[in-house]
């Protein structure tokens, strides 16, 4: 029970998430700014990518150890993208774009800001149900497919704001 | 979904998780109710402080004002005044309201009344109320910092609650509290949803929940999809503040870029509006249930209620502009919220409607929790017509910002959802607590609160009109109000005399806690499912679930054999 | 004097006050008749319908042909008279009236820049040369002083927080948002001296930020602006940052 309810947890924050990003919208226009596009691109390709390998590891539950060797990739994807986004805020730094530096720079370091923060969420989830494929079976459908919804849901932000925020 | 989750769970042995962190809804529901009231008190002691300040500018507040104010001769200084209004309204709206109403009834009602064993998610639940108690303990630290606590008004309007006006920590703690409490909210929010659309007990169809179900399951509704939005909001508030970031920095004091403080009262009442009818809406199912119960009649148009409380819900979603008519966004908007705020109109009226429709021909009981009732549709009334003048652009004009409006959502939220949480509390304490509560006493508060309350905010209303606007210090340094001291008085007067009635009713709850009779299984005679088991209900709350086969409403049934006036919902519907 | 009278709001000195003025009590004398209603309903139950008066109730879930009749007879009554009625005349008065600025090349306005910053109005008078921010504007502080029956219409700013310029004499309050301009227009037609307030909380000495409207005879405005306009030019020192705060306005 205790887990299940855990994984309600998420479902909340991708409400509360969902709805954040509909009010985004309404944001003035922001002034147009050069930025280098390696990093969020290659975060997107990892994001992605991790979130294939989620799925296969849904899809493929059956065979246990192939559900963890997917798990794990998912995971080092996953890492993989936190690391892109770290290069990515301390470029931006050194190009001399700091937080306080008007309101794209607020938007761009306050939106990956708080999507990191739900990363790191997922990430510790998905950690979590490292373990617990080890240790428990019983519901483990439930819980696989509650932490992939919410990492599909990372994904699938994480490319809206790729779009919004860098190429429009 | 249902029949897996609605498992008997071991009773907890040990204090610690028995009391503490129980998963047990009734527990969470009763800690609830203490954090609620504990705050309330709270709030009210500053609300009297505030009316106080404004009766008698520049006199020492008596008995406590050398306590609290040593530096100032027990005078509430300016700044210390700034902070009381934006924490009363904090406090009572998040913090007092939400925890009785929502909190409390929520937990506590939902399971008992769809016939369930507990909540869907309970460590969700027990989640919820630590969180909420950890917002409560950040919003109680706030106030011993050297600048003290939060005095932007509660609606924390930027540029003042960014660093440019608020330059303290106070304000930074009360942008987390508020999101500790969102994140509390949107739990309890979700569990609730959840539960009532998986738990219900067989045989019980939507309109076969109570009224009060109705309410709380709406409110739980709109709380899962507003209160992120806010959180949102006080995230950017507090990247501001902290971080450096200016989303709501503009004019002279964004030295770098700018961007748009006005955005955050558009986020602040997209939550906004609808926490209004958060804070309602399971004041109106709690009324129209017990408006029938006490007639002895069923629930006039009990389905017409539901969908018109439904409809509110909706509409409450789109009209949250009225409260920016003064900013001046385009006229176009400005006229479709003005007609959608004024369309919420037609369901209101169709609840009092229904509420007098519940009473007509009835045989009424005037027991506590029906006087409060009743108190609650003649408060609501003046409350929600005196929102036609706000909700009209150009009235609005004038009254916005003044006296008016915090008269108007007194009555609508303080007025209507005390008492009905009076209501609430005097009808389901004996079910709670297994005890009785002193009926005389609970006239007294009643008859006590009634005038004292509505002295109060007719008032308001009345210093409003006259062009008293909100949040100053003293009025009377303008010479075109100081016609209305003897008002302002006799507020504070009323003030004082309500806040002397509750001390009736704490006394009243405590003695009745540990003294009062002991509760029959149905004190009231009433037929939903929570009234046909033992008070207090044992820890699992059903041996076995029961099969829901009439409404929640059947009394006065003529063909009724039982010596009963009133049928139990497991019993199958009598003929009329 | 009774209360009724000392809540009644201060005399209305504008032209269009009165619209408002009476839409407050077309919507009052609405909310009195259906609030007199619920109480007749509320009290009148109570006491034909309690206890002891009536022991059986009637046993009805409202959902007869009439009672469903009754319920939508309210609704519609409410819908035809409020809703229809005074969003009607709301939306009439604001976009033919208030929201309808006046043209200052067609008609005889008086424009005024107003800065409002924590705790103190300024007010902007383009100077001799019909110009704003150049040297010679006439700036007051917490001071406005405008000519009997003609039109002024106000172009607001902030500097720090959100702030709130209300006229309880004609009525209207506009807020002042940093970053943007808000436009506001009345007429004041009754010389005297009316109190201006900030009606959007802004810091704790919010309730300080109180400034005096005059209201001229239009001799005494045009003597008074003369002085003025002198003693600006005169005085007016490009150097003080704290007068340089005007914006050019684009007819």
């Amino acid at each position: 029970m205790v887990l299940i309810s855990g994984t309600m947890l998420f479902a909340t924050l991708l409400m509360g998430y969902a709805v954040y990003r509909t009010s985004a919208p309404t944001w003035p226009p922001a002034g147009t700014l050069p930025v280098k596009l390696v990093f969020p691109l290659l975060s997107t390709v990892s994001i992605l990518l991790s979130s294939f390998f989620m799925h296969k590891v849904r899809t493929e539950f059956e065979d246990l150890k192939k559900a963890k060797l997917n798990l794990d990739t998912t995971l080092v994807l996953g890492f993989l993208f936190m690391g892109l986004q770290t290069l990515f805020w301390s470029e931006l730094r050194n190009s001399g774009l700091l937080v306080g530096s008007g309101i794209f720079s607020s938007i761009l370091y306050g939106f990956t800001w708080i999507h990191a923060a739900h990363v790191v969420m997922g990430l510790l989830s998905l950690l979590w149900l490292r373990f617990v494929l080890k240790v428990e079976t019983r519901n483990l459908d439930v819980k696989v497919l509650n932490v992939e919804k919410f990492w599909h849901f990372l994904g699938i932000i994480w490319s809206i704001m790729f779009l919004t925020l860098f190429i429009l | 979904m249902s029949g897996g989750y609605n498992e008997i769970h071991p009773e907890p042995t040990t204090f610690w998780s028995k009391y503490i962190i129980s998963f047990d809804h009734k527990v969470i529901a009763k800690q609830f109710l203490w954090y609620g009231i504990f705050f309330l008190g709270l709030g009210g002691l500053m609300a009297l402080l505030i009316r106080w300040t404004l009766a008698y500018p520049g006199v020492p507040v008596p008995v406590i004002g050398s306590i609290l104010f040593p530096n100032s001769a027990g005078v509430v200084p300016p700044d210390t005044y700034a902070m009381l209004f934006t924490m009363h309204g904090t406090i009572m709206i998040f913090y007092a309201i939400t925890p009785i109403l929502i909190g409390a009834f929520g937990n506590y009602c939902i399971p008992l009344m769809i016939g369930a064993r507990d909540m869907a998610f309970p460590m969700l639940n027990m989640l919820s109320f630590w969180f909420a108690f950890l917002s409560g303990a950040v919003l109680l630290a706030s106030f011993g910092l050297p600048l003290g606590a939060a005095a932007g008004g509660w609606t924390s309007y930027p540029t003042l609650s960014t660093l440019v006006g608020q330059p303290g920590l106070g304000q930074t703690l009360w942008s987390l509290a508020i999101f500790l409490f969102g994140v509390s909210s949107t739990m309890g929010a979700v569990n609730y949803v959840t539960t009532v659309i998986t738990l219900r007990a067989p045989g019980m169809g939507y309109f076969d929940m109570p009224l009060t179900i109705w309410g709380l399951w709406l409110t739980a509704i709109l709380n899962a999809i507003f209160v992120p939005v806010l959180c949102a909001g006080v995230i950017l508030l507090m990247l501001d503040r902290v971080f450096g970031t200016t989303f709501f920095l503009a004019g002279a004091s964004a030295t770098s870029g700018s961007g748009d403080p006005v955005l955050f009262q558009h986020v602040f009442w997209i939550f906004g509006h609808p926490e209004v009818y958060i804070l309602i809406l399971p004041a109106w199912g709690i009324v129209s249930d017990l408006l029938s119960f006490f007639s002895r009649k069923p629930a006039f148009g009990a389905k017409a209620t539901a969908l018109s409380m439904t409809a509110v819900t909706i509409l409450s979603t789109l009209v949250y502009g009225h409260h920016m008519f003064t900013t001046q966004m385009s006229p176009l908007l400005t006229q479709s919220f003005m007609t959608l705020t004024m369309t919420i109109s037609i369901p209101s009226a169709i609840f009092f409607a229904n509420w007098l429709g519940t009473i007509w021909k009835g045989s009424i009981r005037f027991d506590s929790p029906m006087l409060f009732s009743l108190g609650v549709v003649f408060v609501f009334g003046l409350g929600g017509l005196t929102g036609l003048h706000l909700g009209t652009v150009t009235t609005d004009l004038y009254l916005h910002d003044t006296y008016f409006v915090v008269g108007h959502f007194h009555y609508t939220m303080a007025a209507s959802v005390l008492l009905g949480g009076f209501a609430g509390i005097y009808f389901w304490f004996p079910k709670m607590f297994g005890r009785m509560m002193n009926e005389l006493m609970a006239k007294i508060h009643f008859w006590g609160t009634m005038i004292g309350l509505n002295g109060v905010f007719f008032g308001m209303l009345m210093v409003g009109y006259g062009g008293m606007h909100r949040r100053i210090y003293n009025p009377f340094i303008y010479e075109s109000l100081q016609r209305l001291i003897p008002i302002n008085t006799f507020i504070t007067t009323s003030a004082i005399v309500m806040g002397a009635f509750q001390i009736i009713f704490v006394i009243n709850f405590l003695y009745s806690l540990k003294k009062g009779p002991k509760a029959p299984n149905n004190p009231w005679d009433v037929g939903t499912l929570e009234w046909t088991i033992p008070s207090p209900p044992v820890h699992h709350n059903y041996d076995v679930i029961p099969v829901v086969k009439c409404g929640p409403h059947e009394f006065g049934n003529p063909n009724l054999t039982t010596g009963r006036d009133f049928q139990y919902q497991t019993e199958d519907l009598v003929k009329a | 004097m009774n209360w009724f009278t000392l809540s009644m709001p201060p005399k209305d000195i504008s032209t269009n006050g009165h619209l408002i003025d009476g839409l407050w009590n077309y919507t009052t004398a609405l909310c009195i008749f259906y609030f007199v209603l619920v109480c007749i309903g509320l009290f009148g139950f109570s006491f034909l319908y309690s206890r002891k008066r009536n022991k059986t109730p009637y046993y009805t879930y409202g959902n007869k042909k009439q009672h469903i009749i009754a319920t939508a007879v309210v609704g519609a009554a409410v819908f035809l008279t409020i809703d229809l009625n005074i969003t009607r005349f709301a939306s009439n008065d604001l976009l033919n009236t208030f929201w309808k600025y006046p043209d200052p090349k067609t008609e005889k306005v008086l424009r005024v820049e107003v800065l409002a910053q924590q705790w103190m109005w300024s007010f902007r008078y383009a100077g001799e040369d019909g110009i704003f921010a150049t040297d010679d504007d006439v700036v007051t502080n917490n001071d406005l002083r405008v000519p009997v029956g003609t039109k002024v219409l106000f172009h607001l700013t902030s500097k720090d927080v959100i702030h709130s310029f209300f006229v309880p004499s004609v009525r209207m309050k506009v807020d002042t948002i940093p970053g943007r301009v808000t436009r506001i227009w009345w007429d004041a037609n009754i010389p005297g001296t009316y109190d201006i307030a900030c009606a959007e909380m802004c810091g704790n000495p919010h309730y300080l930020m109180k400034a005096q409207l005059t209201v001229y005879t239009e001799e005494n405005f045009q003597k008074w602006m003369k002085t003025s306009q002198l003693m600006a030019k005169n005085t007016n020192d490009p150097e003080n940052k704290n007068l340089a705060w005007g914006w050019k306005w684009e007819i």
